[in-house]
């Protein structure tokens, strides 16, 4: 049965190819065996695999006689310890049904799902998969598998620089390249374990979206940009971050790593950073300054100075900070008392706070004011004057 | 006479003499200003400062471009303030022109009517006397504040239609502080010229006398403040120079501002110019670390309360001597 019934069948790449041309033709003009009225097929036969890996056949059934038929399905031959089953849409199945007036669906309406044990043998395997519909109606079709320990080598994640350094706010980009180097198309799902607050994106490098899985073609590689943001206030240190890509067969990671060099920074100015204030002249003003260390090492020794016009005075509440953590804001209380000749309108004071490694400064605009007192002083030598009118007219007047 | 005298000595009936004072001091003023008014002295000092203003104006507006290339802030101040090619600004024109607005409408007020014998008829009236003088300054005033004011308001408005220029409300109120420091500036003059009315028998010798005081104040004190701060702290050579340029410059500053056109005139330039910082001299020491802007509107205005002060008191006092010296005079004796 086998021999007639197997030239019937459409033939997988891997035949001679005298079959080959005799599959094409027989396929141009479908001449089937008068004693069947179905037909069993699939695209693949014959196919190559490893041990423990699970292979699946897409079935196709044709009605070659125009007339429905239920077709039981059943595996005749398969290897010591290998399991197999058939698959419809999604659950377990024994019977398809195949419509006799339609036309061939491009779609499988079913496949065989084969298990190969983890210890199977190198060689090639037989499996024969036999269709009954009953009534003489019966196809058969022959499977091979062929167990190779080394499929075509391994796929694997690897990175251009897997090591990068960079300040506190530097975005790190590392371009990955995933290869696949097996039979089918692998669709690798992306993870990477991080610090808290850390982000990682995964881009194509042909893209600009922002992926959660990437889809390798068989025997390809593919580029992508792995992006990682540190949060704004990581502190100095070297960061592994392990980077994941899984797909069904594939486990493939990689380790990047990160590491945050040290940044000295401070920042002054005013906690609500308004940089101007009003003064009067030699009358002392107070005004909040706000210092923040702006990197990520502790500073220590910060000193606090100003550069006032000539002849005022500035002091400090504290002029000296010990210790200023990284993010950490400290409040210093400054009194300004402008020279007694300062003239009204606006100068330019400016702070400074400085330690060994780094240092900041503010500008503040100090508007120096009349005092009131001299306004309300003339508005009364106005009216000292209009009542000595007043008194004049009194002594003089009414004649 | 008598009569008058002992209802003022009792306290309860006080209250009535005071509202016919206020009555008669009223109807004074009404008459005093309808004959203002009325007179072709009026006409002849409206066109005057109105051509003068609307020239000044006309200059200002031929300046303004290239002066607001320069600081295109408080833009319509420079209306005022800015002077046109050969053209003084409007600001300088009523400094110098104002006091003879007030020398006009008072260097004859009271011996012209002693010289026509209406001075009697007037004090046969039920009236005080002192009705008289005041009736007659605020008469004056009242004409020389309607003169400024619409003066003022109109050049504004024409210059607004002309330029396109709106002013901001801190801009107004510049403005009418700068007129009414004029209003008090001219009153002053008024005064000073009812003083010399009061004291000279004839219209023409105060006339002159108070043209005389109003040359020396707006042209020749400002040479005698150089000749004397000169004098005092010499400045022939360098080594003077250093040492005495600012006492110089302060004593010359100071003896300017008895000078009631130069007192005038730095107020008011300090209030229409913010970024006028200071009035004083200004030392190297002070300018460290000065940053340039304007000064608020209530900054400019204390910079020059004492010269507003100063404006008033001179004011008062030359009216005050007018006062008394009116109530002193026999008004029979002619």
């Amino acid at each position: 049965m086998k021999g007639t019934k197997s030239w019937n069948k459409k033939i997988g790449a891997g035949l001679a190819a005298a079959s080959l041309t005799a599959a094409m033709m027989l396929q141009a003009m479908p001449v089937y065996a008068a004693d069947s009225g179905i037909d069993m097929s699939t695209d693949y036969p014959g196919v190559m695999a490893k041990a423990g890996e699970t292979v699946s056949f897409p079935l196709d059934f044709i009605s070659t006689d125009g007339e429905g038929h239920d077709i039981s399905l059943e595996a005749l031959t398969l290897p010591e310890a290998w399991t197999g089953y058939f698959k419809g849409n999604t659950t377990q199945i024994s019977k398809v049904h195949v419509n006799g007036t339609a036309e061939e669906d491009s779609t499988s309406p079913a496949s065989f799902s084969l298990t190969i044990p983890d210890d199977a043998a190198e060689g090639t395997y037989e499996i024969q998969l036999k269709a009954d519909a009953g009534s003489g109606d019966t196809d058969v079709l022959d499977l091979e598998v062929v167990i190779s320990e080394e499929e075509a080598g391994e796929s694997s994640f690897t990175s251009e620089y897997p090591q990068q350094q960079g300040v506190t706010g530097t975005t790190f980009t590392f371009d990955t390249t995933i290869v696949n180097n097996r039979g089918t198309n692998q669709s690798y799902s992306l993870a990477a374990q991080t610090p808290e607050g850390w982000q990682v994106t995964f881009t194509p490098s042909d893209d600009s979206k922002n992926v959660a899985s990437l889809e390798v073609e068989a025997g390809s590689s593919k580029g992508m940009k792995v992006t990682v943001t540190p949060p704004e206030n990581v502190e100095k240190g070297d960061y592994k971050i392990p980077v994941t890509a899984i797909s069904s067969n594939d486990k493939l990671s990689t380790e990047l790593t990160v590491s945050i060099t040290g940044t000295y920074g401070v920042a002054l100015s005013s906690p609500n950073q308004v940089l101007s204030f009003d003064a009067y002249a030699n009358k002392e003003s107070s005004v909040t300054l706000s210092i923040t260390n702006s990197g990520n090492v502790d500073l220590t020794n910060l000193n606090l100075t100003s550069s006032a016009p000539t002849d005022w005075n500035v002091s400090f509440s504290e002029s000296t900070i010990d210790t200023l953590e990284p993010g950490a804001t400290k409040e210093v209380t400054a009194y300004v008392t402008p020279s007694e000749n300062a003239i009204t309108g606006d100068y330019v004071t400016s702070f400074t706070v400085s330690s060994n490694e780094t240092s900041g400064n503010a500008d503040f605009r100090v508007s120096v004011k009349t005092s009131t007192t001299w306004g309300i002083a003339a508005a009364a030598i106005i009216v000292v004057l209009v009542a000595a009118l007043a008194g004049i007219m009194k002594k003089y007047g009414r004649r | 006479m008598s009569l008058i005298r002992r209802k003022n000595t009792s306290g309860t009936e006080n209250h009535p003499t005071w509202i016919n004072a206020a009555t008669g001091r009223n109807a004074l003023i009404r008459k005093e200003l309808a004959d203002h008014l009325k007179s072709r002295r009026f006409l002849i000092l409206l066109v005057l400062i109105g051509s003068t203003g609307f020239a000044s104006l006309w200059g200002a507006i031929s300046g303004l471009s290239d002066a607001l290339s320069q600081d295109s802030n408080f833009a319509f101040l420079k209306l005022y303030t800015q002077s046109g090619n050969s053209i003084p600004s409007f600001m300088s024109f009523i400094a110098l022109l104002g006091p003879i607005v007030g020398l006009a409408l008072g260097f004859d007020a009271v011996n012209s009517e002693r010289a026509g014998g209406t001075l009697n008829r007037l004090s046969s009236q039920p009236i005080y006397r002192d009705s008289i003088i005041i009736g007659k300054f605020l008469a004056g005033t009242a004409v020389i504040a309607m003169i400024i004011y619409s003066m003022g308001i109109g050049l504004g408005a024409v210059g607004i239609l002309t330029t396109g220029l709106k002013p901001s409300g801190e801009e107004v109120l510049r403005i009418l502080v700068f007129l009414t420091f004029t209003v008090v500036y001219i009153a002053f003059w008024l005064a000073l010229a009812i003083l010399f009315s009061v004291v000279c028998r004839h219209a023409a010798t105060s006339a002159l006398a108070a043209i005389a005081l109003w040359i020396f104040f707006s042209i020749f004190m400002s040479l005698v403040a150089n000749i004397v701060a000169g004098a005092v702290y010499p400045m022939r050579n360098d080594y003077e120079m250093m040492a005495n340029s600012l006492n110089n410059y302060t004593l010359e500053l100071n003896m300017n501002r008895i000078s009631p056109y130069y007192l005038y005139s730095e107020a008011v330039s300090t209030i229409m110019n913010p970024s006028v910082r200071s009035v004083n001299v200004v030392t190297m020491s002070q300018l460290v670390g000065a940053v340039s802007g304007y000064l608020s509107f209530g900054q400019s205005l204390l910079l020059v309360w004492p010269h507003l002060v100063g404006l008033a008191a001179l004011m008062i006092a030359a009216f005050a001597g007018s006062y008394i010296g009116f109530m002193r005079q026999e008004v029979r004796a002619n």
